[in-house]
């Protein structure tokens, strides 16, 4: 069965590991950029949706030296970056769509 | 405030603040820092979406431990084989039992015939208690299914 569409918080988040591993105050900071200010996560969303993605082996704990408990980092796993490769081109195919029906409309 | 965050993260299951627990308190006392110097109303908004937060995901976390989460969450979710045979041989048991109900009950009558007015068994009224009961468990699973897939669309944020 297809996967169901992510949420836009999951899909920032996961935006937001893509580049480099990242820590959770990272990762809030960065979602925030990404949306211009419009998506802002409680601690409380970040940690379910982090513990969520770790129970489905998308993201992992990133193995760092000497990394206090309290600055744990997260990186995408082999599965969790062809995942949201997918999740990326059903966008783009959806965004493509969406531009030729508004062009045929104004035209 | 602080501790006040610790105190609310004591409503996570224990396995989740095993995990998280101090992470989300050194990210918490890093956006407190942050929002240290900003206006009394953007720091109460700041106080309020982590308490509305925590509050959310706590209740999320004991739902999906209470393992409501594998009915509703997962589209690959199927009942196990013994449950399928089981309840086949629940259903088959309670068929046969109204059936032999019926036919010592026919039986019985017509040895016995009554002296008054004829009494038809109520075989329709017990087959239809029987499906109406069917129905409203059924109403009442997907009623469950609708609110756990509700809350996991929701994402509250």
């Amino acid at each position: 069965m297809e996967a169901a569409p992510l949420t836009e918080p999951v899909l920032l988040i996961l935006f937001s590991l893509a580049d480099q591993p990242r820590h959770g105050y990272s990762i809030l900071k960065d979602v925030e950029k990404m949306s211009d200010g419009r998506v802002v996560l409680s601690t409380g969303t970040l940690y379910g949706a982090l513990r969520r993605l770790l129970d489905d082996g998308w993201i992992e704990r990133a193995a760092e030296k000497n990394t206090p408990r309290g600055r744990q980092a997260y990186k995408l796993t082999a599965l969790g970056r062809k995942s949201l490769q997918l999740e990326v081109g059903r966008l783009k195919h959806l965004t493509r769509l969406a531009s030729l029906r508004v062009a045929v409309r104004e035209s | 405030m602080l501790r006040i965050y610790q105190r609310l993260l004591q409503l996570y299951p224990g396995t989740h603040r095993r995990n998280f627990e101090d992470e989300m308190s050194a990210v918490f006392e890093e956006l407190c820092g942050d929002v240290a110097t900003k206006a009394l109303a953007t720091r109460l908004l700041f106080y309020v979406r982590e308490g509305s937060g925590l509050l959310f995901g706590a209740f999320r976390e004991h739902w999906r431990q209470s393992g409501i989460r594998r009915f509703s969450m997962q589209g690959e979710f199927r009942f196990p084989k013994a449950t399928w045979i089981l309840m086949t041989i629940i259903l088959a048991g309670v068929v046969t039992a109204i059936e032999k109900g019926e036919a010592i009950s026919a039986s019985y009558s017509r040895l016995n015939p009554p002296a008054g007015p004829s009494y038809v068994p109520g075989q329709h009224a017990l087959l239809s208690g029987i499906a109406e009961s069917f129905l409203v468990i059924y109403g009442l699973g997907l009623l469950v299914w609708a609110v756990a897939f509700v809350l996991r669309r929701s994402e509250a944020h």
